[in-house]
């Protein structure tokens, strides 16, 4: 939890992107983090779309956590974005994706890395968090789910963990 | 995956056909309305009619979603502009074009994306004088394909009376190899339907048969494998077009070349760039002018105008008049199938051997190349291999459980291809090859990095196979 506070600072948190596909997403993506985060554009956007050509980052049930290596970069950083209107994103599940957990982590990506990406994905697991993040009302309360998990259920990541 | 083409043609439709059924969202664009018709009508996909090099008609293509851009217009300037366009108007990741003109190629700077910004500039053209120079290396090879940067060759041979593998078990083929060389044999057809074999499989007249091979050590493989083969020494081209001059300028320095073209304004222009080639003015269905040149003594007759008819008529006559063998260009798939192995021994198809090329560069996954095999029907694959045991499928699995679909066997590997090994030292000269070449056993296990080439007897297979090399979402 503590890792992805540290990651996901409240103004890469954003609502109802409009967005028609996975590319604009990953714009939207390259934008977001060049304002907040000072990462070219261009740099963010290609390493996304790098990462995807080996293989989707979909999850299935309308998650995806696209991520990607960004060369100088110093610590992990991410951004959460639900989508206005769900695309396509090639998941196994073949379902079109709405919340979207951007990932940018260092060139040498180590161990702790590879632990944020599994907790992300164990949380998206969670059918009421999921449902939680599609229906909250504003981005402060999206973070708090992303910090403290949902609310009705504050032991089922750590069991799972 | 989002993909915007641009051209109903040969290489356009070839595209669609085999992008459409995996799971692709696909926009085709087109000058001409009857081609897109033709296309819609048999897939799913939208269409947008106006020329392809303009903001407006991208725009309405849908290209600001697109993750891949292919421009297979006939117009190599459409192309550029368009990829152009694309790469900094609609900032699509991926933009691969066709061009015909070789000069675009002399100077790769070009494609830059602060020129052209062209990510993958192919010449279908080439590809075909490429295929067609490797066919006469090999003679009486049906397909020759290249993997692993050139260090593994696939050869699709056909057996015959007294040929050494026939009426044996193919285990046997290891006593004719010197111990020092490996070859296998990735697939086998009989009377048109794929066997898969294995060690006691026995190899019967008129059955094709793909043998893969070190390339160094090809020519011995086929030399053990085959009656001693008289290398091709006279060739005649029918039709100067773009194909027909390329490869007669590239055989010309080791062959005799006599080409044969029915326009006479166009024979004395290759005649003027062709050196050591002899120019012919005439029909290449014509009974005299074949005569005249001398192609009763012809080892390989190439049939390379742009209409089907005529390359059938004319290699079916060259071949009556006493060429070894012929070989004819054939667009129309329909054709190809039915004239093989009749008098025309090599049925090429243009649009197949380069949507090949296409499709490695527009399939998800790492793919490096692709081979269409048998006219289309079947595909030869080389895949990069990336994540570990956690994110991928394949890595730390022998080869024997990996979970390959019935119709897929992996030929060969190439491990370690960024190493260099030098081969020839000398003061002036370092000649150094790169990679390890392994050919497949069961119990070979993969790792990251390797190339792996799969030969999957049925087309319909591949996304499958391209699925299962593909990483999990884990892999960071």
């Amino acid at each position: 939890m503590e890792l992805i506070a540290k990651l996901l600072p409240l103004e890469n948190v954003v609502l109802d992107l409009e967005a028609t596909s996975k590319k604009r997403v990953f714009e939207q993506a390259g934008i977001l983090f060049e304002n907040r985060n000072g990462i070219a554009r261009a740099t963010v956007f290609d390493s996304l779309f790098a990462r995807e050509k080996l293989g989707s980052t979909g999850l299935g049930q309308g998650v995806a956590i696209p991520h990607g290596r960004i060369k100088g970069l110093k610590e992990a950083v991410g951004a959460f974005l639900r989508l206005a209107a769900p695309v396509p994103f090639d998941a196994p599940d073949g379902k079109p994706v709405s919340l979207v957990f951007v990932l940018l982590v260092p060139e040498q990506a180590t161990e702790q890395h590879l632990q944020i990406l599994s907790e992300l994905a164990q949380r998206f697991s969670d059918r009421g968090f999921r449902e939680q993040l599609a229906s909250g009302g504003d981005a402060t309360i999206l973070r708090d789910l992303f910090i403290h998990g949902a609310p009705h259920a504050p032991d089922q990541h750590r069991a799972a963990v | 995956m989002k993909i915007v083409i641009l051209g109903a043609g040969q290489v356009g439709a070839s595209l669609v056909e085999h992008l459409a059924s995996e799971a692709n969202d696909i926009t085709v664009v087109d000058t001409d309305r009857e081609r897109l018709v033709l296309l819609q009508d048999r897939y799913d996909l939208r269409t947008v009619v106006g020329d392809a090099a303009t903001p407006a008609v991208l725009d309405a293509a849908g290209t600001g979603d697109a993750d891949l851009l292919v421009a297979a217009t006939r117009s190599d300037p459409a192309n550029l502009v368009a990829c152009k366009l694309a790469h900094s108007r609609f900032n699509v990741p991926r933009r691969v074009a066709r061009l015909r003109s070789a000069d675009f190629f002399a100077d790769p700077g070009l494609f830059a994306p602060e020129h052209f910004a062209v990510t993958e500039a192919l010449c279908p053209e080439q590809e075909v004088t490429d295929t067609i120079v490797r066919l006469v290396e090999f003679p009486r090879a049906l397909q020759v394909l290249e993997f692993g940067a050139g260090r593994l060759t696939l050869v699709g041979v056909r057996a015959y009376e007294g040929g050494l593998l026939v009426g044996h078990p193919i285990r046997e083929m290891r006593r004719h190899l010197p111990p020092d060389i490996d070859a296998r044999i990735a697939a086998l057809y009989r009377r048109d339907r794929p066997l898969m074999p294995d060690g006691d499989t026995r190899i019967e007249v008129g059955d094709e048969v793909f043998f893969i091979a070190p390339t160094e050590h090809l020519p011995a493989v086929l030399r053990e494998l085959r009656r001693e083969e008289q290398p091709v020494r006279q060739v005649v081209v029918a039709g100067a077009g773009n194909i027909g001059a390329r490869v007669a300028a590239a055989l010309q320095g080791r062959c005799r070349v006599t080409v044969v073209e029915a326009s006479r304004q166009r024979a004395e222009e290759v005649a003027d760039r062709l050196d050591d080639a002899l120019v012919l003015c005439g029909g290449a269905s014509d009974e005299d002018v074949l005569e005249q040149a001398n192609i009763a003594e012809a080892d390989l007759f190439l049939a390379l105008t742009n209409d089907d008819e005529d390359n059938i008529l004319a290699a079916s006559l060259a071949k009556r008049l006493g060429s070894r063998r012929v070989l004819a260009l054939i667009n129309r798939r329909v054709y190809a199938d039915m004239v093989q192995g009749g008098p025309i021994d090599i049925a090429l198809s243009p649009a197949e051997v380069s949507a090949g090329a296409f499709l490695a560069h527009v399939r998800q996954g790492d793919v490096v190349q692709v081979h269409r095999l048998r006219r289309g029907a079947a595909e030869a694959l080389e895949l990069v291999v990336h994540g570990d045991a956690r994110t991928s499928k394949v890595v730390g699995r022998r080869i024997a459980d990996l979970d390959l679909p019935e119709g897929v066997s992996v030929a060969a590997l190439v491990r370690n291809m960024e190493i260099p090994e030098v081969l020839v030292e000398t003061e002036d000269e370092v000649e150094t090859r790169f990679g390890q070449v392994i050919m497949a056993h069961h119990d070979t296990v993969v790792q990251a990095g390797d190339h792996v080439i799969l030969f999957c007897t049925r087309k319909e297979l591949v996304p499958k196979v391209v699925r299962l090399f593909q990483v999990a979402f884990g892999f960071l």
